[in-house]
């Protein structure tokens, strides 16, 4: 496992590109979970208020709510990081290294640990930038204080490591079915925030499908069943009642999903001539 | 001598192509093996078989008498075709990673690049080589781990002169340390000049196997020339061992035999009283050889 990682290690070391797109995730990451107070104090300013309360009082970052609230939102920047794993993924077929890496000495199963490792840590570094800044931010904004708080709600932060490491290990599985990366962020990054979203809001909304069969379906979705992982909080604070656990059927079904990738990657890597 | 390789009936079918069919073949230690065949032959797809990127339709190849074919890879030094490296990565980046996969000591990557010329350029990044120095550094992440065997896919494709004679003693100096060579080479000179065995693939069939050095026999070929050629001509006629005179590009080609040389040959024409201006003893060349293998099958 420590090997396999090593490998993808010494690969990405000294690739500027994969530096320059992981600090501009950060940072994206950073704004998004350390701005929400400044939009709310913009929202103020713009003269909004629900039903007569000032945004700015909104406890968005109290605990134990700041991490379902920050995962949520970090959640829409995971297609950015689905991005530098179909590079990675891309430049060892179109460099034909992966075929030098086996001539060299691996097994195929080695690449495969090789890149799910990549893609556990790049998952882990995201995840441990929202700890990191969801302490922050509550200490700063918190109204309640104290470790039983602080630690309470944790599995929304490992949701939110799942959500990113089943998202790109589809990018892995897409990246080797369709060998050019430019085609795959663009269809990726279509369909997760545009094609599926909307085919749900239709099967599940529109007249046509609502209350019948067709409107289970979405749930099942790719995408669908990750942004389940970690539900919309901030209807909260409208309706003060919200789910805040993490359903076990998203569980199962990203789970589910997270199969199929694994085994159409082993079938496709164990399949495909490297010539 | 042990096997280094036993290929038992392996196939391979690319579609409607029969890429390879029913290949058997044993090298053995210490042997400089050429795989002779033209562009399109099944070399490359044999080479990929026995490395594992492509995987066979039917048959089987073992590796140092049945050692695991992953840990055996780690004991081979291998390019096939194209040099296939991080292009925003230097020479020594790259060779990391090899060395990383073969387990060998990173210590390896300095002298190893001077061995093929690179040290001067380690830390220049692959992108800005040209074909010959990419091809040498494959050579370099081939010799990494001090591999007992060496495969080699076309490994003077794309190098000047110069590069193919220095590539060339490499492969001499390696052989010389024992180690065995397996080389794909559709240049038959290249197999001439440096294996002591070969198979030749036509269609991904083998159409013959052996050493070198059977089939290039005894030099029994001579060029010739003088300022007359037809006086040349029909004083070689005369002679009683000389046969099969034939004119060639301003010269001629014949045969001799019954122990006759080619200084015994200078003194006759000298003493006919023609002066040769051109005397040349042509080794039997593997292209003739390769040619009259392809053509009786």
């Amino acid at each position: 496992m420590i090997r396999a990682f090593k490998l993808e290690w010494l690969k990405i070391r000294n690739y500027r590109t994969f530096w320059v797109l992981l600090s501009m995730y950060i940072l994206a990451l950073i704004i998004i979970s350390f701005g929400g107070m400044f939009f709310l104090e913009y929202l103020k300013s713009k003269g909004a208020d629900f039903e007569g309360i000032d945004p700015t009082i909104l406890p968005i970052y109290d605990f134990p709510d700041i991490w379902q609230n920050t995962t949520y939102l970090g959640s829409f920047l995971k297609v950015l990081l689905a991005f530098i794993v179909i590079i990675s993924i891309n430049n060892d077929q179109i460099y034909n290294t992966l075929r030098q890496n086996v001539v060299d000495g691996i097994s195929k199963k080695e690449f495969l640990v090789s890149k799910l490792s990549f893609i556990a840590g790049l998952a882990l570094i995201s995840t441990f930038i929202l700890f990191i800044s969801g302490l922050i931010n509550g200490s700063i904004y918190s109204h309640v204080h104290g470790a039983e708080y602080v630690f309470d709600e944790m599995e929304f932060l490992a949701a939110y490591w799942y959500d990113i490491f089943v998202f790109c290990t589809l990018a892995f599985l897409l990246s080797l079915l369709i060998k050019k990366s430019g085609f795959v962020i663009i269809a990726i990054t279509l369909y997760t925030l545009m094609f599926e979203p909307i085919a749900g809001l239709i099967l599940i909304e529109s007249p046509w499908f609502k209350d019948t069969f067709w409107s289970n379906i979405p749930q099942f979705l790719p995408i669908h069943s990750l942004n389940d992982l970690i539900n919309v909080p901030f209807p909260k604070y409208i309706f003060r009642e919200i789910e805040d656990n993490i359903p076990l059927s998203a569980i199962a079904i990203s789970t589910g999903w997270l199969i199929i990738y694994l085994t159409s990657i082993v079938f496709i890597l164990n399949k495909r001539d490297l010539k | 001598m042990t096997n280094i390789l036993e290929i038992n009936g392996l196939s391979k079918r690319f579609g409607k192509v029969q890429a390879v069919t029913d290949l058997n073949l044993t090298i053995k230690s210490g042997q400089v093996y050429g795989i002779l065949g033209p562009n399109g032959s099944g070399k490359t797809t044999t080479l990929g078989m026995i490395l594992d990127v492509v995987a066979p339709t039917s048959g089987q190849y073992q590796w140092f008498e049945g050692e695991s074919n992953i840990s055996a890879r780690k004991r081979i030094g291998a390019i096939l075709e194209t040099p296939c490296f991080y292009p925003y990565m230097t020479a020594v980046q790259n060779l990391r990673i090899t060395a990383h996969i073969k387990q060998c000591s990173p210590d390896r990557i300095e002298p190893t690049l001077k061995q093929v010329g690179l040290l001067e350029r380690k830390d220049h990044k692959f992108k800005t080589y040209s074909l010959g120095m990419k091809q040498r550094l494959s050579i370099a992440a081939a010799l990494l781990a001090d591999p007992p065997v060496l495969i080699l896919d076309e490994p003077t494709n794309g190098l000047d002169p110069q590069g193919i004679a220095e590539i060339r003693q490499l492969i001499h100096e390696i052989a010389a340390d024992g180690k065995t060579i397996i080389m794909a080479s559709h240049l038959l000179d290249e197999v001439q000049k440096v294996c002591t065995h070969f198979c030749v693939l036509r269609q991904g069939v083998k159409l013959h196997e052996g050493a070198v050095e059977d089939i290039l026999g005894e030099t029994n070929e001579i060029e010739v020339s003088a300022n007359d050629l037809s006086s040349l001509e029909k004083t070689l006629k005369n002679h009683p061992d000389v046969e099969n005179i034939e004119t060639e590009h301003g010269y001629l080609t014949l045969q001799i035999k019954n122990d006759l040389n080619a200084s015994q040959l200078n003194s006759y024409c000298f003493d006919q009283g023609i002066t040769l201006k051109r005397l040349v003893t042509r080794t039997q060349s593997l292209e003739q050889e390769f040619l009259k293998i392809l053509k009786e099958k």
